[in-house]
């Protein structure tokens, strides 16, 4: 059956697109409240300076937060629980996910750094009782202690571990739990922006030929393949 | 563990361990402030999150002396992290917070909210929110005019963590209707309200104290309502559909409050059919939230069979059996209120309990029975009380086979008197399985367990044991009774019936309608040891009696008035004992009743009394007309109990 879709030229298209009012200031917004959500705090205070856009947060509280995230992502566990209870104690207490998996991550590190001796005994005496006291992180934990195990474990099965996203996404976790904790909205508005794009495309697609956009970091318009 | 440790290792890592936090401790009594405040800090990282590390610091005696470094000191660091790592103590540890209390240390936390450094301010009101959310925290006297300045002082802070203290405190220590009044009239739902604007903490601190302060309150309820013409209602409603799961699941429970308080502001079916379906989807939050959603569905729907239908719509069964079949470990709140829910659905609809039980449920019930928190045990056998109201399925003997009996009977022996109450109400039902000949109740000592209970010290234990006798009696053969017989003599029963609590002596004397009723031999227990039952039964029914009971004694009479021509006269000695000199003529009264079947069960008596194919028949007709019970009868024929009319014509 041959499809009836409706074609679109690049020109229509363009002439389209160029129909569509946006305010500036809602761009503004957009970025902002990336700039802050993610902490580049000198980048949103440059930005507030020469858009004169106000950040939804006091500026100021983005210093702690990214104290925080930084430590993480350096491999300075330790460090970074410190800063968070300073900052709030009641983010670990109430938080036994977040906690178990800042847990994991100073074992990750010490064994990274090859103290296995140290090691050992924290997994003893840390992560143990956090799988005692809930079941849910029995496995994680398991996976951890793993890491042991193996003669060389950066080419074992658990290997993901010992990655630097590994760090990044227990980074962002506690980057997420302060922002909930500030009452602040803990994703940027950027993301499901995009996210809304891809889909509203994926729409069009069923009823239309027309220009996409498929690299989204350029923005470009691709004409549609024959 | 890997095998290149050994056990030495582990110990030297337990005992190393253990001297650090000797160490650490230690230098909390350092008279060197920075040494001090080290060990503070340093003791506070440990504990927070770390449940293990706040059991084994407070065994050490760690919250005594940090309360000694709190009270001691004016240095604002020093007091910021005593207090920070006294309210980590606190967090949902009770242990911690009573170590806290018992430490003396609560007033000293109640001055650092004025102190003039924020940060000290915060660390203060955060740990006297952790104390305040436990059971354990101090009675607040609502009552004394100063106790109120001072709550309304923290409503009205700036603060963020000070007015949410200010919440908590209501939410938590609130609870009777005169403080809910007292708050009401000092204007703290103005207060409150405000707190639904602000930022997270606020709200959910607000939501709580809402519902608290709502709770089964009417004036309160119409009062919060009424505010800004419903305004603040729209807000809560709104707030059901929030990004955040706990404030859903909160002002779901706020609504809840108020719609078992005054259901008139949910007309809308639509409002109570969202908060049903959000509700449901709060159970499969993994956390908190979901344990609370529970227990709060089941409050929810409880009694109201228009929102069983709904959420049964919803696919709630489906929803609920998914989640316990997940086979993770379950907060027993979590499991409490998932059986409690189930239980509620099945309680009135066929439909509910068909579905319920054809979902391969009952293994994990019956587990359920097993579990060491008595509040599950006690909801799953809820749940098997109102699904074995399905007489369909209970005749296919669904309940009736070794494998939900046996643990069923075992738990008639359960500490927990709750327990025993609910189960037994679960044979009660079951026990009414009549397409079984046999019982496997009775085969494991079932009769001989309840005989026990109805002597228990719990009234409620005393109450339903009887009533699964009378269920288990009923229709019973000969050899049934026997067992009964076996155990329970004349002397025996009469304690039965004259329990000091009228619900249990209705029960007895139901059980006894039960025992008596069937072939003309039964008959004879009221008889044994000369009438001692029967002589009771009579006196307390000239003892003008509650309606419940009397019916119930009225029909042992028309039992006992079904057989033989002693059986008839010795009936009527009771009704007209001899020598009378006022004629105390319950039958008359009785007869006059308000309750249909009261009337119902005399006029059967009556029947049985002068059925004309028995001797002496003609002779109790006279004296029943001599007391005028006949003129009545002739009164009565067009009685609006339709069976009193058929009874009477006959």
């Amino acid at each position: 059956k041959a499809t009836s879709k409706k074609v679109i030229t690049r020109e229509e298209w363009e002439k389209k697109l160029n129909a569509v009012k946006l305010r500036k200031q809602d761009m503004n917004t957009l970025v902002m409240n990336f700039l802050v959500t993610e902490g580049y705090v000198d980048a949103a205070a440059k930005f507030q300076r020469e858009s004169g856009t106000k950040p939804e947060i006091d500026l100021a509280t983005i210093t702690d937060r990214m104290a925080v995230k930084k430590a993480v992502q350096n491999g300075h566990v330790e460090d970074a629980i410190e800063k968070v209870n300073d900052l709030n104690p009641e983010i670990l207490d109430t938080n036994p996910e977040l906690f178990f998996h800042l847990q994991q991550q100073r074992l990750i590190e010490l064994i990274r750094q090859g103290k296995t001796e140290e090691a050992l005994e924290f997994a003893q005496e840390e992560l143990a009782p956090r799988g005692e006291e809930n079941q849910a992180f029995l496995q994680e934990l398991e996976k951890t202690v793993a890491l042991l195990v193996f003669e060389d474990a950066s080419n074992s099965p658990v290997k993901d571990l010992l990655d630097i996203s590994h760090r990044l996404k227990t980074a962002s976790e506690v980057n997420a739990a302060i922002l909930t904790s500030q009452s602040h909205e803990k994703d940027p508005k950027l993301p499901s922006l995009l996210k809304m794009l891809i889909w509203a495309q994926n729409q069009l697609d069923e009823k239309a030929v027309y220009p996409h956009i498929n690299d989204l970091s350029t923005g470009q318009l691709e004409d549609p393949p024959e | 563990m890997p095998t290149t440790t050994s056990s030495s290792s582990f110990s030297s890592a337990a005992s190393s361990s253990g001297n650090r936090q000797a160490d650490v401790f230690s230098r909390l009594a350092s008279s060197d402030p920075e040494v001090k405040l080290k060990a503070l800090r340093e003791v506070k990282n440990q504990i927070i999150g770390n449940r293990t590390k706040k059991l084994s610091f407070l065994k050490l005696g760690a919250v005594p002396a940090i309360a000694s470094a709190l009270s001691d000191s004016e240095c604002n660091s020093i007091l910021v992290q005593s207090a920070a790592a006294l309210g980590s103590f606190a967090c949902g540890f009770e242990a911690g917070v009573q170590a806290v209390l018992d430490a003396g240390v609560f007033p000293r936390l109640l001055r650092l909210l004025t102190s003039s450094d924020e940060k000290v301010v915060d660390a203060g009101a955060r740990s006297l929110r952790m104390i305040f959310q436990s059971n354990q925290a101090p009675k607040y006297d609502f009552l004394q005019e100063k106790n109120m300045e001072f709550l309304f002082s923290l409503l009205n802070s700036e603060n963020e963590n000070v007015s949410g203290l200010g919440a908590s405190i209501i939410a938590h220590a609130c609870g009777t209707t005169v403080e809910q009044q007292v708050l009401c009239e000092a204007g703290v739902l103005e207060k409150l309200v405000i707190l639904l604007d602000g930022s997270l903490s606020q709200r959910e601190a607000c939501l709580e104290s809402l519902a608290t302060v709502l709770k089964n309150n009417p004036e309160a309820v119409s009062r919060f309502v009424g505010l800004e013409a419903g305004r603040y209602l729209s807000s809560v409603t709104e707030l059901t559909k929030d990004r955040y799961p706990r404030t859903r699941l909160l002002s779901c429970l706020c609504l809840v409050v108020i719609y078992n308080t005054s259901p008139s502001y949910f007309l809308n079916m639509g409002t109570k059919s969202s908060l049903v379906t959000t509700l449901l989807e709060l159970l499969n939050d993994p956390g908190q939230s979901g344990d609370e959603a529970a227990l709060g569905l089941s409050s929810l729907i409880a009694e109201k069979e228009d929102l069983q239908k709904l959420a049964y719509e919803a696919n709630a069964i489906k929803n609920i059996v998914d989640i316990l079949k997940t086979g993770s470990e379950l907060h027993p709140k979590r499991l409490q209120g998932l059986f409690l829910s189930l239980a509620e659905l099945c309680s009135k609809l066929e439909d509910c309990r068909c579905s319920f039980l054809s979902l391969e449920m009952l293994d994990l019930l019956v587990n359920a029975l097993r579990h060491n928190n008595a509040d599950v045990r006690t909801a799953a056998c809820i749940c098997f009380r109102n699904a074995a109201r399905s007489v369909k399925n209970l005749s296919a003997g669904r309940f009736t086979n070794d494998h939900v009996m046996l643990p069923l009977v075992q738990l008639l022996h359960d500490p927990s008197s709750s327990v025993q109450v609910a189960v037994l109400g679960a044979l009660s039902n079951i026990v009414l399985d009549f397409s079984s000949p046999k019982s496997t109740f009775i085969e494991y000592g079932g009769i001989k367990q309840l005989i026990e209970l109805s002597k228990s010290m719990d009234p409620n234990a005393r109450c339903s044991a009887l009533r699964a006798l009378r269920n288990l009696m009923f229709l019973a053969d000969n050899k049934r009774k026997e067992l009964f017989y076996s155990e329970v003599k004349a002397q025996g029963f009469v304690s039965l019936i004259s329990d000091p609590e009228p619900t249990v002596q209705e029960q007895g004397l139901a059980l006894l309608r039960n025992l008596v009723d069937g072939c003309i031999n039964s008959i004879e227990f009221v008889f044994d040891e000369e009438g001692l039952i029967l002589d009771t039964v009579g006196r307390q029914l000239r003892k003008s009696p509650q309606a419940q009971m009397a019916i119930q004694g009225m029909y042992v009479l028309t039992n006992v008035a079904s057989g033989t021509e002693l059986h008839k006269e010795a009936v009527m000695q009771q009704l007209f004992p001899q020598p009378q000199a006022e004629s105390n003529n319950f039958m008359l009264k009785f007869l006059q009743s308000h309750e249909s079947q009261l009337r119902s069960a005399t006029v059967w008596t009556i029947i049985n009394l002068i059925s004309p194919s028995s001797p002496g028949a003609l002779d109790r007709h006279v004296k029943l007309r001599e007391e005028g019970i006949i003129p009545q009868l002739k009164n009565m024929v067009n009685d609006s109990c339709l069976d009193v009319k058929v009874h009477k014509r006959s």
